[in-house]
Order: structure tokens, then sequence, then C-alpha cells
């Protein structure tokens, strides 16, 4: 049988390095092809060097609880190889404390997916930024998972910075938490936001709400300029050319740069 | 670090922002998003190059990639008269004579490049004077032939009277403006760009007087007069806090400015000779301070001076910069550049009359 000829050859090959055969050989009863599990075992060489040998396949193990599959783990690997270095027990404990959050079946999986940094950063970091959510932007726990889920990778940026989205979207633009959400403010660049929502502002179709939130313009929804394509933006929301727009994006920056974004007349302190 | 949920009590520039959504919203349409995010946003500035000066700045700003917008439309009429003669357009074209000597550096379109501050030669002068671009073109479209006398009716602070002398066609120029303190911030100007020689009393006079009284001088033979009047100018207005037009201090004093505006273009009307011509120009979009002041001062000059005159088509001037500048549609009488980000000159106003009688 040839089929059967050319696995035995296979799995016999003396390419394979010493410290991976037997992984391989369970990563391929674990329903792994063999592509699969070849890049598999040259990351965790890649990562772990001669400490390879010693790799347990309890990160993979739970990946694979959660219900994930062998093509899904293989590109949470590709895109984030610093998750072999860690240790398979405290991955778990971070799904766990993922869950924990509130984050449901689907949506942890999905999440991990998209973003399996959050599996190399501690628990308390992402804690940390939870809490942060809730106190000082006052968003609920709802708020807080569908933001965990549309845009994790808030967990690993500094707080000031997230702090200072936050303020802007809230006071300079009148948008409240579950706009925000809606929106998956957390997912774009300040300098996208701020470019977007100024140039917005200075061709009069944006205002700044007065103290009883009203505004004399109706403002656009930030879920429906903010996500949209630029050539969507520019056509239904700024009603400009995109040489406009790119000069204002470098005007802008060059604003901010010359007096500091800080020294506008609408920020105490 | 908080954010102020409030802000102060409305200001100058944000009632200025307000007068123009109301007024300028209405007379340019669709355009005014465009002119509004320009007005808000860095102006662009031009390089006039200060001829009397000994460096070769010309070839520094050159390798810094921005082009005399001067020449370079003369190259293009040129270019496009030899291409093709018998098209009427360009017979319109070489008609339009431009002064040579008047030279000044811009940017290309969407370049957002800034000039540095200019420097002195060794014999302190300094190379070239930072302005509006657009405010060249007043200068030029009122085309000083060698020997003609001229009136700078409202000179301070003196780019367009630098401009004018940068032509070094002019033989007597009567620099003019009513505010003592901004007429000897002019004359150090004119000092820090000029020779000693071309200043003499001969070839250079300067007053304060009430251009709305010119009159009274009598001096009424001017080859060419320029009357660039004090108006709202809106983007100074946009920005700036101090000395704001739109303070409420200041509301009687802007509502007369069409009124004063007007006298003062019939001062320059009454001040060039029969066949003499007086260029118009502001630094504002609104219709009240352009079209409606030139209407009205040809009819009083008309009704009350027996003064006739004609407004200069100058559609064939306009055409040749439309690379450099973005001229509004469908202006009547007059010339308009719009602000535009991709070149952010202007706003200016300028229309030019020929006295007839
Ligand atoms: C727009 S500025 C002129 C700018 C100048 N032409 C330039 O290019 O630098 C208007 C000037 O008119 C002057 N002005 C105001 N009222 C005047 C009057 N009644 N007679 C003469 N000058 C007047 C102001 O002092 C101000 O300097």
């Amino acid at each position: 049988n040839r089929m059967l000829y050319s696995h035995v050859r296979d799995s016999r090959a003396p390419a394979q390095p010493h410290g991976c055969q037997l992984s391989s050989r369970t990563l391929l009863d674990l329903g792994f092809t063999e592509t699969q599990a070849e890049s598999v075992c040259e990351g965790v060489i890649k990562a772990l060097g001669k400490r390879s040998d010693s790799y347990d396949m309890s990160t993979i193990m739970a990946l694979l609880v959660l219900g994930l599959n062998s093509s899904s783990i293989v590109k949470i690997f590709d895109k984030s190889p610093g998750l072999y270095a860690e240790k398979g027990p405290v991955v778990q404990q971070r799904i766990q404390n993922l869950s924990k959050l509130g984050l449901v079946e689907g949506c942890i999986q999905r999440v991990i997916s998209h973003y399996p940094q959050i599996l190399i950063i501690p628990a308390k970091n992402v804690n940390t930024a939870v809490q942060f959510l809730k106190t000082k932007c006052l968003f609920t726990s709802q708020h807080v998972r569908e933001i965990l889920r549309d845009s994790p990778q808030v967990v690993e940026e500094d707080l000031n910075d997230v702090e200072y989205k936050f303020q802007y979207a809230y006071f300079r633009m009148g948008v409240k938490q579950p706009d925000m959400v809606k929106a998956r403010l957390f997912k774009v660049d300040m300098e996208e936001l701020r470019c977007r929502h100024c140039f917005l502002e200075r061709r009069g179709f944006y205002q700044t709400p007065d103290k009883k939130g009203q505004t004399l313009i109706v403002n656009p929804k930030l879920k429906d300029f903010l996500a949209a394509p630029e050539e969507v933006y520019l056509a239904q929301f700024a009603k400009a050319t995109k040489e406009e727009l790119d000069v204002f994006r470098a005007l802008l920056a060059r604003e901010d740069k010359d007096e500091g974004i800080k020294e506008e007349y609408w920020r105490i302190e | 670090t908080k954010w102020a949920a409030t802000r102060p009590k409305v200001s100058s520039h944000e009632l200025a922002l307000q007068n123009f959504d109301a007024t300028y919203s209405m007379q340019f349409g669709e355009l005014w998003p465009s002119v509004r995010v320009s007005l808000l946003s860095e102006q662009k500035y031009g390089a006039l190059i200060n001829n009397f000066s000994g460096d070769d700045t010309v070839t520094q700003l050159q390798s810094l990639g921005c082009r005399d917008f001067v020449a370079s439309s003369l190259d293009m009429e040129s270019g496009d008269a030899a291409q093709s003669i018998s098209d009427d357009t360009c017979i319109h074209l070489s008609k339009v004579s431009i002064s040579p000597n008047l030279r000044c550096f811009v940017f290309p379109k969407g370049d957002t490049s800034r000039f540095k501050a200019a420097r002195q030669d060794s014999y302190g002068c300094l190379s070239y004077y930072l302005m509006d671009a657009a405010s060249v073109l007043p200068v030029l479209a009122l085309n000083v032939q060698k020997g003609q006398s001229v009136l700078d009716l409202c000179a301070a602070p003196g780019g367009k009277t630098l401009a004018l002398l940068q032509t070094q066609t002019i033989r007597f120029l009567w620099v003019n403006d009513w505010s003592v303190s901004r007429m000897s911030r002019l004359q150090r100007t004119l000092l820090s760009y000029l020779p000693d020689q071309l200043c003499s009393e001969d070839k250079l006079h300067f007053t304060c007087f009430d251009g709305r009284k010119w009159q009274e001088l009598g001096e009424n033979t001017f080859d060419k007069v320029l009357v660039d009047v004090p108006c709202t100018t809106d983007r100074h207005s946009l920005v700036e806090e101090s000395n704001n037009i739109f303070s409420r201090s200041r509301t009687k004093e802007r509502q007369n400015l069409p009124l004063c505006q007007t006298q003062l273009l019939l001062s320059g009307l009454q001040a060039v000779r029969k066949g003499g011509e007086v260029v118009y120009s502001t630094c504002t979009l609104s219709q009240l301070q352009n079209q409606c002041v030139v209407e009205q001062a040809m009819k009083v000059a008309e009704q009350e001076l027996g003064i006739y005159s004609e407004v200069v088509d100058l559609q064939p001037f306009t055409s040749l910069f439309k690379d450099t500048f973005n001229f509004a549609p469908d202006m009547n009488v007059g010339v308009m550049v719009l602000p535009h980000l991709t070149a952010n000159f202007g706003p200016m106003y300028f229309c030019k009359l020929r006295r007839l009688t």
C-alpha cells in the first residue's frame, strides 16, 4: 500500500528534530496535518531552543479544549510566537480569567484567534485595564466585555493614552459610553480619530455639544463615520476630496506637534 | 488631566465663525465647507523675492522645490500660444501684460512645506518677504508701466507696497495709511528691504491721512491707485482673539466697514487721472464688502461726482494663475481667491476699474 509506505517513511524522516518527534506524532494524533505539525515543531524550537525538549503540550491542549481547531491554533502561534514560551498552566489561568471577565463561548475563541497576544499578557494587567475602563471611564461590565471582544489590544496600551482617547471622545466630541462601544472607539488610532473628527468639525459638519448636550446641527454618529472606509467617509460625511484630507492630515499632525495638543482651549489644567 | 465640559462665554473668533457660517454658506453653497476648513487651517505663504538683495535666494528656493508662480504662469502663456495660435483665448492671453520683475515663490499645490524666515545679505537687506501669495495678485493686476505714478491709499503693513516697488517701474509712489503706528512699521519694513537711494523724497512719499478725505488734498493725477481697504480680515478673525473686529466693542466699526470702504474707493476714483486705473482689494469673502462696495462706489462716483468708470475684465489675467490659486467661479464683478487646503491662499478679492471721465 503506497499510502502506508509514504506515511512510514515520513514519520521516520531523519530530518525531524529529535525533541519534536514525540510531539509531532502526538500532534498528528490530535488531528494536525503534517505541515501544521511541522510548523508547530519549528516554532517551538525557534522559541525555546535547547529547552524545546521539555516542551509540554498543555497550551495546545488548552486551546483544543476551548474548541479551536488545528488550523486556528497554527495561526495563533504564527501571529504570536511568544506564546510557545508561556507555561501551559499560566496560559490556562489567563483563559480562565478572560471567561471570568465575561467573555462567553464563541467570543473568547474569537478574541484569542484575533489577538493571541492576550494570552501572553499577565492576567493582572488585563484586570488593571478592565478596572480602569470601569472606574475611570465609567463603562459598565457589559461595555467592557464588548470592548475586550472588539478591541482586545486595549489591555496592552498605555492607560494614559486610553484615558486621553476616552476623554477626547467624551468631552470634545460629546459621545457617551454606549456609542463609543458601538463605534469600536478603542480600535482606532488617536490620530485617525482626531483627524476624522476635526476635519468634519472644521468643515462645519460636527459640533461639540453644549452643557445641555445640544448642538445647532445634527452630528453624524461616531460609529458611522469612524468605521467607514476612507472613500465612504469622504463622500458621505466630509463631502471632500482625498487631496484635501491628505493635506489636512499633514497640517493637523504639524499643529499637534507645534503647539502640543494639550494646549487647546477646551482643556483644563 | 481633565477636559472642560463647558466652554468660556462666546469669544470673538467664535462670533466670527457663526457670522461666516450664516452668510457664507448662503453665498458659496456647497463650496463653503472646503473654504471653511481652509480658513481654520494653516495658511500658505509665498516668498516675494527682494530684487534689491544681493543673495542668490532663487537657487536656494528652487532647490527646496518651490517655483516662482509669476514666471511659471508666463511660461505657460507663451507655451500655450505657440501650441495653438488660432485659439481665441490665446489672443486674449497674450494681451495680459505682467511685470516681469515681480517674483513670488510658492510650494506646489498640496505641498505643505514652510519657508524659513528670510536672511540678511551682506548689506543687511532681507532676501525675501513672506506674505499671502494671493496679495501679489492685486499688485500684478494694477500692472504699473514704466514711469507711472502710483498711490497706495491704505498701505500698512506694507506687503503690497513692497511688491509695487519690486516692479522697478514706478516713477513716484505715494504711500498712505491712516494709522501712524502701522505706518512707522511699514517704513521700518521698507528700510530692511530697500537701498537708501530708493527711499528718497522724490520717489517715495509717506503720509498718514484719512483716505476718505483724499479729495481735500487735491492730488488727483495718479496713473494707478491701489485701494486695499480695511475689512473683516476673515482668516485673522477666526484665529486671533486680540484686536478682533467681531468683538462686541467693535460692532459699530464693523457695521460701518462697507461705508468706509466705499468712501475709500471713491477717493481712489478721484485720485486717479482720466484713463488711469484703480484696483480695489480686500481679504474678506463678504459680498457686502466686495462687489457691493464696488457697485455702490461706481454709482455714487457717477451720480455725485460725474466720474464714469468701467470694470476691467480680469478673466484673462486669472486664467494665467489658475494652477497656483483657487479662484471662485461665477464672479460677475471682480475676482476672488478662495482658500482651498491644497492651495491655502486668500481670501483675496480684487476688482480693477478704469476711470473714463
Ligand atoms: C488691509 S490693511 C492694508 C494692507 C496693506 N495694503 C498690505 O498689503 O500690507 C488696511 C489698512 O487701512 C488702514 N486704514 C483704515 N482706515 C483708513 C482710512 N480711513 N484711511 C487710510 N487708511 C486707513 C489701516 O490702518 C490698515 O493698515
